[in-house]
């Protein structure tokens, strides 16, 4: 029996703006109904995902492969693939309390390795690059010819940069030495610089949350405008 | 156990780091790490399917000891299963799984983002109540400016304050995002470093 | 002498003319008496000759002889006054005379220890209380000290408060217990084997009991020390017993047979003998030795013996020489302890089970006395108050009687320049006017009421000896000379100083083993030594004065007050017999050599070798019994109020600190459900009228970072292969499509490129294919593929980027399962696929858009490709909430162009030829959620800042 694709179109956006609502129900307070919804998206987006797994890692990565290499009758990437299998089995040990043991040598390759790119990663893809371009900043190479005011500008802009990149290091940096007193405390200078620093990410985590609040103010006119649209298409077959 | 672990964390990033910067040297470094990668990708996957059992076993446990929120954790327990079935009869990419994301997944996220709203702005305005210094002040100006400077009146953009809002976002939230950019790049390689050398072992080794 | 006198406790000068110190009541002249001596030794069967000490009365001293004379008038003006009722009256002849005076001039001043001294009843005290938990250090048991016992007046040492104490109490400890019950276990044991019993008092029944004979020694005033004699006899026999009194009790059993004394042979054992001591050992050896001793005692161990036990051995030998003299001589108070023991005799306790044998022995005499009679502490052994550790009203503090004793010193030191009467009267021993207790230390034959009034332990220690060798004595039947101890006759024999120098050794007195004796009984010195021998420490020589003889003197005192002297025989102070001039301190009259911390080393005479022998009474170091302290603390009120203080200190240290935080500040129900109306109802309604009042953002004025998004996407060639990542979760879909479809619909419109998908998020794969086959972007009919192709998921986070970027052909071999047929499990190769078509590496893309709403992941990419990519351009599009994050890429130009939320999704429908978009759609709501967002925080942070300053200064007044 062929689903047609109004019908299928029809039960998505029931569904769609039934979900919808019972989140939207939260503003009202928890209750079963948001309740249910959440529970319902968790073991949906769990199982989708875990059909994703397997679709697209396992059957790909490991059953494909060792089909391939035992078709084959290549011995040096059957082994391969056993050994995979096996260290796959390993990991899945670490569902079980019992057998979670098992698992930490794989963990501890996925860890080493994990750490390695993030390592490399980090400074080669932002750490460098960041610093370059705090630099590079003050090249004024690109508004070599322009007026006298684009250089100010561009000058006071990588000061303003350059400034509060080191304020925010600085707030960043805790090392501290025992007063007196016992109490911990930083040096006056990185003192007075991380103060500046508060200034710079004030401002950082102001702009993220101006953007957090666009993405959720959009996400949340989509859901309206979905909602409508919605009754708007219910109203307008039934019409 | 831990010597071993320790030994494969430091060989295999070793290994890794090697195909980063001495691939133009030891060009085979690069096919290590590739092969490397491409094993630790797999068995990534893996442990995503090692979380998705936790969760099955989580809520299955609740269900079977009738605790607390059973009944919720039999709904998901059985949109996980029906999912997951579907999922691997049907494959993800068929028209059923799309609709389950379409009408399921996409909703409930967006809805959630979209009460998110409420919340945030909510805070912002009762953030002064509880806490006045100077960089919550810096902070909700800031808000407001760049909320101020995306959005335009009826009768067009706002002149000033537009432009403002820009350079207050590109050039000062700059400075700061970038101290924290590298702050974060350098927490991520002193993290790394640490863990390669087996002084954090986050593997369980102990 | 200066007209000036220094007062020795306090320092302040005084008139000469005065006895007491103006300022602390200290005395000032030395008391003195007349003195009877005589100045060559007596032999045995002499009978000393009464000499008057008056006739030193030239030589005294200005000061002193002011003080005596005005000593003299009271007692010669009441001379007429029987003892027992005036009780203090003093001869001027007496010892004690300047006491009796001074009582009667200043009576509200006289210091209680004072008027206890001349017989008055001493003011009533208080008795200290004390806690019931106390608990003492010594023996623990509260109740073995007496709770009630008195607290000394502020201005008196507590070692004086003792002696205003008339009412004995019995039922004190000392740590002396211990070592005499064991005495007195030991005692039991040989009690079998003792070859002598002082007297027919039946044994002790109870040796364990020892404490007890010590508290009747006390309680019954007297008549518990007589009683205790046997007891004590053998309890030093002990091996805890100290040496002396151990050799003592040696002395006792063995069988007084002795020949002479052997003193000169002793000496050289006296290497632990004080100096004084040995002095006056040396001054007594000569007639000892010159004296043929009648007495069978012999000295087992004379090495044992003290010095000044054996001085007043020797004394009582005089003495026995003098019994004859009339009773008139008899000291005071001696005659009251006479008077007295017939009296108490009845009273006696019949148990004498706890007693001493040689108590019991004396107890058969002596009966007690009136209880806390004063007593002559310088007749008593400084020892004895230790042991009667019970006694609280006369010994709880021995101490006490140092002061008295002091008194007594002060008489000896100032009379040392000029032989004092009472020394003219110990050399006129022989003469017949003997001192009135000479007469009573000598019962006279045919006197009977005299002898029974007599103490037991007088007629034990002073009169048996004579009978010993006299044959002559009654009381020699009941008091065997073998059977006195040789301490006690010495310490009866405070009179050895009155009589003549003893011809005869009497009872060898065991020398104190001072290594193996506490530091209280090294100490101890006989009251006779006191007298007669200026102790370096008088305060502490008074203080070791036994109690029980203590008791005795007081209780004698008054009679002994009561007959004044007629000191009517003066010596010349050439007649002094050598051993008083060696006992004569140097510089007695002379106040200021009291003075604390005088150190100096006395050269000559009896102090000779000995520093700071004449201290003042500051310098005072009580070495009898020590107090009981308890073990709770004594903590005056502003102690405990500074503890306290320290102790809140301490509890505010760890006591947690509470945060400067505000009380919770309870949810606004009302701002919530107003945010929620104004935004349900107002983007619903602008929605739903799809109004486009707010205009789209200017193009002209665009951002950077959007500049070169929009130049990257244009810049695209013709069907180029562009690699496009979806990391983005659902909840941002509606967000990135509106943002991200117009830039695809116009690089699609205008460049047709072959699009490759992959994500790193699992909900990436069916993401991508909703961004392209729905919305405007459906229109251009993109097939999976042919003009795109959806790699899936690649897992791994950065390791999945990296491990694409550098092999994607490896690294993401397949793409997602397409096929509609269930059973078609045949993978799809993706890089044989037209969208990848020429395409190996990433750097062969021609552009790699990054559509992801989570920074990580932009760096993720951007990190990990950008080795792999080289000049491919990397464009952003991104959620609003993630662009301040990538923001700096761009400005490291490790990114091409940023396109961020609805925003940047206007801007480019701005630059798309007009081609409608989503963003147009939401922008209405989308800028009226922005403005209501930006008045909401502004207006209502400045109105919570208020009401938070209002409330932060309405916490402070409140705190």
């Amino acid at each position: 029996m062929l689903i047609s694709a109004d019908l299928i179109n029809l039960v998505t956006g029931l569904i769609s703006f039934l979900f919808t609502l019972l989140i939207f129900s939260y503003v009202l307070g928890d209750n079963p109904l948001f309740r249910i919804a959440v529970y319902i998206f968790v073991g949906v987006s769990a199982g989708y995902i875990a059909a994703v797994t397997w679709w697209q890692v396992i059957m790909p990565r490991l059953v494909y492969p060792l089909m391939s290499a035992i078709a084959s009758g290549n011995m040096l990437d059957l082994g391969l693939m056993l050994a995979l299998l096996f260290a796959a089995f390993l990991l899945l040990t670490k569902a079980s309390p019992h057998l979670s043991g098992m698992g930490r040598i794989v963990v501890a390759f996925l860890v080493g390795v994990g750490a390695a790119v993030t390592l490399a990663g980090a400074l080669i893809g932002t750490l460098i690059p960041q610093v370059l371009g705090t630099i590079n900043a003050f090249d004024m190479t690109f508004v070599s010819g322009k007026d006298i005011g684009y250089f100010i500008e561009a000058i006071s802009n990588s000061v303003i940069i350059l400034v509060g990149t080191v304020l925010t290091l600085s707030y960043f940096h805790f090392g501290a030495r025992p007063k007196a007193d016992g109490s911990m405390r930083r040096l006056g200078l990185i003192e007075a610089l991380a103060w500046g620093g508060r200034i710079f990410i004030g401002i950082a985590l102001g702009a993220v949350f101006a953007g957090v609040y666009a993405a959720a103010l959009t996400a949340l006119i989509e859901r309206i405008s979905s909602l409508i649209n919605f009754i708007l298409e219910l109203l307008g077959k039934f019409q | 156990m831990r010597v071993i672990t320790v030994f494969i964390v430091t060989l295999s990033g070793l290994a890794i780091l090697s195909g980063y910067f001495l691939t133009d040297l030891f060009p085979v470094l690069a096919e290590v790490q590739t092969q490397i990668l491409n094993v630790a990708i797999t068995l990534a996957g893996v442990a995503m399917l090692v979380g998705i059992f936790n969760l099955v076993s989580v809520h299955t446990d609740k269900v079977r000891r009738s605790q607390k929120g059973g009944v919720y954790s039999a709904l998901l327990v059985i949109s996980l299963l029906i999912t997951l079935v579907l999922g691997i009869i049907l494959r993800p990419g068929h028209v059923a799984m799309q609709a389950v994301v379409n009408g399921i997944i996409i909703p409930t996220e967006s809805a959630l983002m979209g009460i998110l709203t409420i919340s945030l702005l909510y805070a912002a305005i009762r953030l002064l109540r509880r806490r006045v210094d100077v960089m919550s002040i810096i902070f909700l100006l800031t808000a407001a400016i760049i909320l101020f400077g995306s959005a335009t009146l009826p009768f067009g953009d706002i002149p000033l304050l537009g432009d403002f809002a820009r350079w207050w976002s590109q050039v000062w939230a700059l400075g700061g995002m970038r101290g924290i950019l590298i702050g974060v790049g350098l927490g991520a390689l002193t993290t790394g470093l640490r863990v390669l050398f087996g002084a954090d072992r986050p593997y369980g080794g102990s | 002498m200066a007209n000036v006198i220094k007062c020795p406790v306090c320092g302040e000068n005084n008139p000469s003319d005065l006895e007491f110190c103006q300022v602390c009541q200290a005395r000032l002249q030395p008391l003195t008496g007349n003195l009877k001596g005589e100045d060559k030794p007596l032999t045995p069967g002499q009978i000393p000759t009464e000499k008057t000490t008056a006739d030193l009365e030239p030589v005294l001293p200005k000061w002193l002889r002011d003080t005596r004379s005005s000593a003299r008038q009271t007692p010669e003006d009441d001379a007429a006054k029987t003892p027992q009722t005036t009780g203090s009256k003093f001869s001027g002849s007496d010892l004690l005379a300047g006491l009796n005076s001074q009582a009667q001039d200043d009576e509200e001043d006289t210091p209680d220890w004072l008027a206890n001294i001349t017989g008055e009843t001493p003011k009533p005290r208080k008795p200290k209380t004390e806690s019931s938990d106390v608990r003492w250090v010594e023996l623990g048991n509260t109740k073995d000290f007496a709770q009630s016992q008195p607290e000394p007046e502020p201005e008196m040492p507590p070692w004086l408060a003792g002696m205003n104490r008339q009412t004995p109490q019995a039922d004190d400890k000392d740590e002396l217990t211990d070592w005499l019950r064991d005495a007195d276990a030991s005692r039991k044991s040989q009690e079998a084997a003792q070859p002598f019993a002082l007297d027919d008092t039946p044994a002790f029944e109870a040796a364990g009991e020892t404490p007890d004979w010590l508290r009747s020694i006390v309680a019954d005033g007297g008549a518990g020390f007589n009683d205790s004699v046997n007891t004590a006899d053998e309890a030093f026999t002990s091996s805890d017993t100290p040496d002396w009194l151990r050799a003592l009790d040696a002395e006792i059993t063995s069988p007084k047979n002795s020949a002479a004394s052997k003193d000169s042979d002793i000496l050289p054992a006296f290497s632990e003998t004080p100096d004084w001591l040995r002095a006056m050992d040396a001054e007594n050896a000569a007639p000892k030795t010159s004296v043929p001793l009648n007495t069978p005692d012999t000295l087992p161990d004379l090495s044992d013996t003290p010095d000044w036990l054996r001085a007043m051995d020797a004394e009582n030998a005089a003495l026995k020489d003098s019994v004859p003299s009339s009773s008139s001589d008899t000291p005071d108070w001696l005659r009251a302890m006479d008077s007295e023991i017939p009296a108490s005799k009845a009273s006696l306790p019949s148990d004498n089970s706890n007693m001493p044998d040689w108590l019991s022995a004396m107890d058969s005499k002596v009966t007690p006395s009136i209880p806390g009679a004063p007593i002559d502490s310088s007749d008593l052994s400084s020892w004895q108050p230790v042991m009667d550790g019970q006694d609280k009203t006369q010994s709880t503090d021995p101490s006490a009687f140092s002061g008295y004793g002091l008194e007594e010193m002060d008489a000896v030191f100032s009379s040392a320049v000029d032989t004092p009467d009472w020394l003219k009267g110990l050399e006129a021993g022989t003469s017949s006017s003997d001192q009135d207790w000479l007469k009573s230390l000598q019962p006279a034959e045919g006197e009977q009421p005299v002898q029974d009034s007599t103490p037991a332990w007088l007629k034990a220690d002073d009169l048996a000896p004579v009978e010993k060798d006299m044959q002559e004595q009654p009381t020699a039947e009941e008091n065997p000379d073998q059977d006195i101890p040789g301490w006690l006759k010495a310490s009866a024999l405070g009179s050895s100083i009155f009589a003549e120098p003893p011809a005869v050794q009497e009872a060898p007195v065991p020398t104190p083993s001072f290594s193996d004796t506490p530091e209280r009984l090294n100490t101890a010195k006989p009251v006779n030594a006191s007298v007669s021998q200026p102790s370096p420490d008088t305060d502490s020589l008074f203080t070791e004065m036994p109690d029980w003889l203590s008791i005795v003197d007081e209780s004698a005192a008054p009679e002994s007050m009561s007959a004044p002297i007629t000191s009517v025989d003066a010596i010349a102070p050439g007649d002094l017999p050598t051993w008083v001039q060696a006992m004569r301190p140097v510089d007695a009259g002379n106040p200021q050599s009291f003075t604390s911390g005088d150190k100096t080393l006395e050269a000559h005479g009896a102090l000779a070798g000995l520093p700071g022998v004449l201290p003042a009474g500051s310098v005072f170091s009580p070495t009898s019994k020590p107090k009981a302290y308890s073990i709770k603390l004594q903590a005056s009120e502003e102690q405990q109020a500074h503890a306290a203080l320290l102790e809140q200190i301490l509890a505010a240290e760890t006591a947690p600190v509470p945060l400067d935080s505000f009380s919770v500040i309870g949810t606004s129900r009302v701002l919530r459900w107003f945010l929620f109306f104004m935004f349900f109802i107002i983007l619903p309604t602008v929605l739903s009228m799809r109004t486009q009042i707010f205009p789209l953002p200017s193009s002209l004025l665009v951002p950077l970072e959007f500049g070169g998004a929009l130049h990257a996407a244009q810049s695209v060639p013709e069907g180029a292969p562009v690699l496009v990542v979806f990391d983005y979760e659902p909840a941002r879909a509606g967000e990135i499509e509106a943002a991200a479809g117009p830039m695809f619909d116009q690089m699609i419109l205008l460049r047709h490129p072959r699009m490759t998908f992959i994500s790193t998020s699992e909900t990436g794969a069916v993401l991508a294919e909703r961004f392209i086959s729905s919305g405007f972007l459906a229109g251009h009919h993109y097939q999976s593929g042919v003009q795109y192709l959806n790699l899936g998921y690649l897992p791994g986070g950065q390791m999945g980027i990296r491990a694409f970027a550098e092999n994607p052909s490896e690294t993401a071999r397949y793409t997602v399962p397409q096929s509609s047929n269930l059973v078609d499990f045949a993978p799809t190769l993706a890089w044989s696929l037209p969208p990848l078509e020429g395409v190996t590496s990433l750097s062969q893309f021609a552009a790699l858009i990054l559509i992801t709403d989570d920074a990580d992941s932009a760096r993720a990419w951007i990190e990990q490709t950008a080795s792999a990519r080289k000049t491919v351009p990397l464009v952003a599009v991104s959620s609003a909430q993630t662009a301040p994050m990538i923001q700096p890429y761009y400005a490291s130009q490790q990114i091409a162009g940023l396109v961020s939320g609805l925003y940047g999704g206007a801007l480019f429908e701005q630059n798309n030829s007009g081609r409608p978009g989503t963003a147009r759609a939401f922008w209405d709501a989308y800028s009226i959620g922005m403005l209501l967002a930006m008045v909401f925080i502004l207006g209502g942070g400045l109105l919570n800042l208020a009401l938070g300053l209002r409330d932060r200064g309405a916490a402070r007044e409140a705190k």
